[in-house]
């Protein structure tokens, strides 16, 4: 094609080329590093939890401190919600994945280490593999009478359960290439066997990558003395009804109870996320309004040269050039345009990545960003240009002798 | 070569429909130098325009080399422009961010001509216009007469065996007219066919035939009877 006279015909009007390639270049760098951030974010708000999402309720009441029937009471609230039609499980527990509440500790592969292993987060509940749908992957679930009161427990080592499940990753942490069934974890000085594997419970709150799948899950009963919640389990479509039944129940069962969250798991885990997901409509918003900004003068641009060159085009025309000659050199043009400006906006793009790597400890932009951001903004500028060219087209030759 | 009978074209504005052509014949031959000059608004530039395939026509035939143009689609008229007809036009036209080089090549790379044949041709060409030392100038960087001759090279380097000139002369001084002239009589010996528009009379004289034209119309001079019956009162005062 004619990229030479082109190219050269562009040296001649540089102002307005550099323009352009610069925010080609600019649109490219942010729009690559946007995208990322938005894939980053969403693969965050897709991080699985491990429990049974579409099935879960909870029910928190408003801590009341030490109950001398607080065993009594717990057991008789989770025997009526059970009554509830629809109800397939209930339980008292002390936290959820995104839940935002959390019980963590110091685990160590023995008493006397001096640094932490990791630091775990635990589950406490009547029954939580079952109910909250865990997918145990190795050794067994807790028989029931292992189970004891947390606050029986608590300040003697001596009548811990000694028992727990842990989630894969923890164990491959722990104990990598090894078969973690039967071995020993230590939370401070009581001793804990591990029995069974889950594959996934997440953390309620989460911290990086590697640790927040890091999740022990205890034969411990909770009452609302130890702040716990009611969780509650039913199919997907009975949840609404359940819910409302359920805080009937409760009211019944002590009139006085007041709640601070009566809520489905789904939106528990949109409220976790919900500054993430505007960050992600921002981003996104931001994005849109660069690749219009940027079509927009690429349009702009191309109009005003097809009416600076009106007179060239139909001499153009009159000496040989067919209508899609003339398509074409618009194309051409906007093609060596966008593609110096890609060329430069790659270059930007990795120097923004690296601001951000250095500054906000984000990973390396993956290389695939920069062949998929120059094909967008190759198919923008083909596609702004489109217009301008088509009218280039239409001028007449006759303008070669008419003007 | 070139032969319309009874062309007309039509103008049609939102108020009035201008007679640009009516029943317009000319027959230019293979080889011919024809000069076709006319008072201002006759004419002159619409015939050319329309032998050049520039424009469409309203009605009768035009036969370019034996063959029926108001048939031909839009394409087939390009291909025709650039193959066998050469433009020169009053206003050089130029395209001004080309340097010359690249202004003669513009015609030769819608031919989808080889690299080296371009440059070959191009480089005959300006030498035959006597500015191959001119190549990497722009036209801004030219007289009027040179720029001139680059435009007369443009069209010469697709080898078109027809030449259409609407007032060549017209933006240049008397010296630059005469070399201008000479050029295209010199082309014109080499066998091309050369139509071109003056008003310059001394010009109009040293072509093979001159071609008149008034509103519109081819007309003999000798027969027209707005000539006689100017001769007939020149007639009379004597
Ligand atoms: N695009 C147009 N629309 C309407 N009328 C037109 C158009 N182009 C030309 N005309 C009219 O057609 C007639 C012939 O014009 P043309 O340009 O062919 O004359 P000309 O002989 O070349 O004149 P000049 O010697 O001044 O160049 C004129 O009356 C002109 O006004
Ligand atoms: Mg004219």
């Amino acid at each position: 094609m004619e990229i030479r006279p082109i190219l050269s015909t562009l040296r001649r009007h540089k102002v307005t080329a550099t323009l352009v390639i610069l925010e080609i270049a600019l649109t490219c760098a942010i729009v690559c590093n946007a995208i990322f951030l938005i894939g980053q974010r969403l693969d965050h708000i897709d991080l699985p939890s491990g429990v049974a999402e579409s099935e879960l309720m909870q029910i928190i009441p408003v801590g009341i401190g030490k109950q001398a029937d607080s065993h009594a009471r717990a057991t008789a609230d989770l025997a009526a919600l059970r009554q509830i039609p629809g109800v397939t499980g209930a339980t008292m527990a002390n936290q959820l994945p995104f839940g935002n509440q959390s019980w963590n500790s110091s685990i160590r592969l023995s008493p006397d280490q001096k640094l932490p292993s990791l630091n775990s987060t635990i589950y406490y509940g009547q029954d939580v593999v079952r109910i909250y749908g865990l997918d145990l992957i190795a050794g067994r679930n807790f028989q029931d009478d292992e189970y004891k009161w947390w606050d029986d427990t608590a300040g003697d080592d001596s009548l811990s359960p000694h028992v727990g499940i842990v989630t894969q990753a923890l164990a491959r942490k722990l104990f990598p290439n090894e078969n973690p069934l039967g071995k020993t974890i230590w939370q401070g000085t009581n001793n804990i066997q591990i029995i069974g594997v889950v594959r996934t419970l997440t953390r309620p709150n989460l911290r990086d990558v590697e640790s927040n799948g890091y999740s022990i899950i205890m034969p411990l009963r909770v009452t609302m003395g130890n702040f716990a919640g009611f969780v509650l389990r039913s199919r997907p479509q009975d949840r609404a009804r359940v819910l409302d039944e359920a805080v009937a129940t409760l009211r019944k069962q002590d009139p006085r109870r007041v709640f601070t969250e009566k809520r489905t798991y789904d939106e528990i885990r949109k409220k976790f996320f919900a500054g993430d997901r505007s960050m992600t409509v921002l981003l996104a918003t931001v994005c849109a309004a660069l690749l219009i900004v940027t079509a927009l003068g690429i349009v702009g641009l191309g109009s005003f040269w097809v009416a600076q060159r009106r007179r060239q085009i139909g001499v153009r025309r009159a000496l040989g050039a067919r209508r899609i000659d003339i398509v074409r050199y618009f194309q051409t043009e906007n093609f060596l345009l966008a593609t110096i400006g890609i060329a430069l906006g790659m270059v930007l793009a990795y120097g923004i990545n690296l601001l951000l790597m250095v500054h906000y400890e984000l990973p390396r932009l993956p290389f695939i960003y920069l062949p998929a951001g120059a094909a967008l903004l190759w198919l923008l500028g083909q596609a702004a240009v489109l217009g301008p060219a088509l009218r280039a087209a239409s001028v007449p030759p006759v303008v070669a002798t008419r003007g | 070569m070139l032969k319309m009978s009874h062309l007309a074209k039509v103008y049609r504005t939102e108020v009035v429909e201008t007679y640009a052509l009516r029943d317009f014949n000319i027959n230019v031959k293979e080889g011919e130098f024809v000069a076709v000059t006319g008072p201002s608004g006759s004419g002159k530039t619409t015939f050319l325009t329309i032998a050049g395939l520039l424009e469409t026509f309203t009605g009768g035939e035009y036969h370019l080399d034996g063959v029926e143009v108001s048939k031909l689609d839009d394409n087939a008229r390009s291909r025709i422009r650039n193959e066998k007809i050469g433009f020169i036009f009053q206003a050089f036209n130029l395209i001004p961010d080309l340097n010359v080089f690249d202004n003669v090549e513009v015609p030769l790379r819608y031919r989808g001509m080889k690299a080296a044949e371009r440059k070959q041709r191009i480089m005959d060409a300006l030498e035959r216009v006597g500015l191959a030392s001119r190549a990497k100038h722009y036209p801004a960087e030219l007289s009027g007469g040179q720029q001139q001759r680059v435009a007369i090279a443009r069209a010469l380097a697709g080898s078109p065996r027809l030449l259409l000139a609407d007032e060549p002369t017209g933006n240049l001084d008397t010296q630059m007219a005469r070399g201008v002239m000479e050029l295209l009589e010199e082309i014109h010996r080499e066998g091309a066919t050369i139509v071109m528009v003056t008003h310059d009379p001394e010009l109009a004289a040293r072509a093979q035939r001159n071609v008149h034209v008034i509103d519109g119309q081819v007309v003999d001079l000798a027969e027209d009877p707005r000539f006689h019956a100017a001769s007939h009162l020149a007639d009379t005062a004597s």
